[in-house]
């Protein structure tokens, strides 16, 4: 979806998410607050970052007042964001990440992911969305699904009380459950997180039992330095893909895109072009150049969700569409810290 | 910035230089970037152990490649650094004094030189059994030995910055057969890249040893994944280690001196220097005098002795204190603050050194300098005793024989200036006190064999039984 197609998009947005029959009780009842109407006053997606920036309401909202009224027929499930203690972020989804899914897929498949075979997802699932999306593309493919329950708020909370030996006692009872499935079942994808991936190296017997089998590593959840990710795909997994996934509850999942020749950077990621933009702001909110890092600016502008200007956590370097993309893509994606931030605790997701 | 060309950095792993593309600026204290560091990731880091670990052998290396380190470590060019331009990186890094890093490396390469000397008068004799024909029977005593061998094969040296020579400690496990995997302090690369370097070129075997730039966490992974290790940091850096039988913790040193004697010239002199030798950047350096005297009476003598030391660059002549660049002076001037103003505090150097009333003095070369600073205390378990800063520091708290040995634990050195024999006793029982000095002598003092803080000997080695038919 083009630019052009987009603000169109946007356009035809405000109409649902604000009109009286169709919109959700949570935008409705914000409409008179916003000081601007939307439904005259927003022509595009430059008009986005007039509205405020609501993630934080999302902690507390009863969480059926994000529905809209139009889709009051469908069946909705609520995903969290990470969480450490007290409330997480929370968002409803009906049918709108299966969607999404299928066009990430077609993503990973161009960068190597087999079609066929079955999965392990070695990462977060209960109330974390990442849990769906491997089950998904898992199914998608007509594979089995292997997964390992994995609570990372515990690991989380474990880490900001000083409790690295429990951490790394909670990682190895993941390790030992990995171990247990691939020693007797096979799986063609591996799915899991940097810190894990790091831990699954570092246990001989695991680390062979991947290597020998797994066609392609995905990893996603936390960040990755550009030396690591160069040992986990030249040292550690020569004859696998390794692809990345930024993502998160609230945006959506952006797969890493092929590699188009001028490349400096070894993994670029994309936002889904149909609901999904991505920009990267300066500390004044303006957009960075290319080649620049900028802190991760995103709008959702979809049927069952409307998350326009949602400051993220994470910083990133902008880089130029590649041919043919209407959207950025976004290289070396780190942890946002202010000046005098509190500490992110990143955990093993 | 300081102008000339920046120094690059990179992991050293198994005798190859590994291009990092993960990379950081290490500060000049002139302002600007000394270095561009490459950094090793946790997979890095795993890589290099296994690498270490499928080499590992567990042979000493001999004194003679040892001595011939030290001698291309203090004279040679290796890899175009010559020793001036070594010592001049580690000034320009780490703020200490060219005089600091010149004695510095004269103590390295001695404690190079005397590792056999140190480990003959740390380990007992190896001819444990009875002598031969002094029993009757099937073991009659010939035949028995004990050997010292390394309690692992693979070492981590997790090190800081605040001074070169701690260095020693990872060479000595490679002496003894460790094979070795350093992370140097994020401020100073240059001097375990440097030994690396030496020790290399006299000859040690390149599957031995890794040098990992790294971050905290890769530290940690180092130290959980070898055998044996040691770190060096705050205590932060080291609280996950205490206890932990595999690793040698050196964390802040809280050296105090306890003051039951006529505070005269030469004892304030001798605390002075107690304070302030080396910049006050060993970790034996004093930080608290704990004392029976008048405490304003012994804080303005000491403070007043301090004032004296001269605000000068860290590469000048006579230059004794330490500089750093400017976020770490910033830093150090806002925990300073904060000690200054807590309740019970006095500051006493304020009326001595005017300049101190800022923290820190901003010097020609752009470098910035913490003022020696000497507060005391209204009470003896006072928060502020026990805290440590990279420069002369002293908090003087009172100190009555009914107080006991309490406030005096958690010493690395604890210098005992009285004649209270059953204080000396008790003193030396306290296992949180781990070496005492009586009377004016300064807390570093040692010569082979005195253990500075345990037996380092056999924490790399153990005893072994090897009995032979007679």
């Amino acid at each position: 979806m083009t630019d052009t197609e987009f603000d169109l998009h946007i356009r035809k947005s405000m109409a649902w998410h604000f009109g009286a029959d169709t919109g959700s009780p949570f935008w409705l009842a914000k409409r008179d607050s916003l000081g601007f109407d939307p439904l005259t006053d927003i022509g595009g997606l430059a008009d986005l970052t007039r509205f405020p920036d609501v993630s934080a309401e999302l902690r507390t909202v009863p969480v059926g007042d994000l529905i809209p009224r139009g889709l009051k027929d469908r069946v909705f499930r609520v995903y969290d964001s990470g969480g450490t203690t007290g409330s997480p972020k929370r968002i409803v989804d009906s049918a709108a990440r299966a969607e999404l899914l299928v066009w990430a897929r077609e993503r990973l498949l161009e960068s190597g992911v087999p079609a066929r075979g079955d999965w392990l997802h070695l990462g977060p699932s209960g109330p974390h969305v990442i849990g769906y999306d491997v089950s998904r593309y898992a199914a998608l493919s007509g594979a089995l699904f292997h997964t390992v329950d994995l609570d990372p708020r515990w690991v989380k909370r474990l880490l900001a009380d000083g409790r690295e030996d429990e951490a790394d006692a909670y990682v190895q009872h993941l390790l030992d459950q990995a171990e247990t499935i691939l020693t007797t079942q096979k799986a063609a994808v591996l799915s899991s997180t940097p810190p894990l991936l790091e831990a699954i190296c570092a246990r001989p017997r695991l680390y062979e039992l991947v290597r020998s089998q797994v066609e392609a590593v995905i990893w996603a959840g936390t960040s990755i330095s550009a030396e690591n990710l160069r040992m986990l795909d030249q040292e550690f997994f020569p004859d696998a893909a390794v692809v990345g996934v930024y993502g998160n509850s609230l945006m959506g999942v952006a797969p890493q895109r092929p590699a188009v020749p001028g490349d400096s950077h070894p993994c670029v990621f994309e936002p889904y072009p149909a609901t999904t933009r991505l920009e990267l702001v300066d500390d004044e909110g303006r957009p960075v150049a290319y080649g620049e890092r900028g802190r991760v600016r995103l709008h959702l502008v979809a049927e069952e969700m409307f998350l326009p200007n949602i400051l993220e956590r994470d910083s990133a370097i902008r880089i130029a569409p590649r041919p043919g993309s209407p959207v950025d893509g976004l290289a070396d994606v780190q942890t946002y810290r202010a000046i005098d931030d509190v500490r992110v605790i990143e955990g093993v997701y | 910035m300081a102008g000339d060309r920046l120094v690059t950095v990179d992991p050293l792993v198994c005798g190859r230089t590994v291009t990092s593309s993960d990379r950081t600026r290490l500060p000049d204290v002139r302002g600007g970037d000394l270095a561009d560091v490459g950094t090793a990731p946790r997979l890095m880091a795993l890589a290099a152990l296994r690498e270490l670990r499928a080499h590992a052998d567990g042979r000493p290396v001999g004194q003679d490649v040892v001595d011939k380190a030290a001698e291309l470590f203090e004279h040679a060019v290796l890899e175009g650094e010559s020793p001036e331009e070594y010592a001049a990186r580690v000034s320009y890094a780490t703020g200490l004094t060219a005089a600091a890093v010149a004695q510095s490396v004269r103590d390295l390469v001695d404690e190079l030189r005397e590792l056999s000397e140190t480990t003959a008068a740390e380990l007992p004799g190896t001819r444990f059994g009875p002598a031969a024909g002094t029993r009757r029977g099937p073991h009659s005593g010939s035949g028995f030995t004990t050997r010292w061998v390394p309690r692992g094969r693979v070492f981590a040296a997790v090190m800081a910055s605040n001074h070169p020579t701690p260095s020693v400690t990872w060479a000595q496990a490679l002496f003894h057969g460790y094979s070795v995997a350093v992370k140097p302090g994020s401020r100073d690369p240059f001097t375990p890249l440097r030994l690396a370097r030496a020790l290399l070129a006299a000859g040690l075997p390149a599957h031995k040893l890794a040098f990992l730039p790294a971050s905290h966490q890769t530290g940690e992974f180092l130290l959980k994944e070898a055998d044996r290790g040691i770190v060096y940091g705050g205590d932060s850096a080291v609280r996950r280690w205490q206890g932990d039988e595999s690793v040698a913790v050196r964390g802040p040193g809280r050296t105090k001196a306890l003051l039951d004697a006529e505070p005269d010239d030469a004892v304030i002199g001798h605390l002075a220097l107690s304070a302030s030798f080396d910049g006050g950047t060993r970790c034996t350096n004093l930080s608290a005098v704990l004392t029976t005297r008048p405490v304003h009476q012994v804080a303005d003598a000491l403070a007043r002795r301090l004032a004296a030391l001269p605000s000068v660059p860290a590469t000048t002549a006579g230059a004794t204190l330490l500089v750093a660049d400017r976020e770490r002076a910033e830093r150090i001037r806002r925990q300073v603050d904060e000690l200054r103003t807590a309740a019970g505090v006095t500051d006493h150097s304020a009326r001595f050194d005017p300049a101190s009333a800022g923290t820190v003095v901003e010097l020609a070369d752009g470098s910035l300098l913490p003022r020696p600073l000497v507060l005391s205390v209204d009470r003896v378990d006072h928060p502020a005793v026990g805290t440590e800063l990279p420069f002369p520091f002293v908090v003087v708290a009172p100190w009555t024989t009914a107080d006991g040995v309490a406030p005096l634990r958690e010493s690395l050195v604890l210098n005992l200036l009285t004649d209270d024999e059953e204080l000396l006793d008790a003193a030396v029982r306290e296992p949180s006190v781990r070496k005492v000095t009586r009377g004016t002598v300064l807390p570093w003092t040692a010569v082979p064999g005195i253990p500075h803080d345990d037996n380092y000997t056999q924490f790399l080695l153990e005893p072994k039984g090897v009995v032979a038919a007679a």
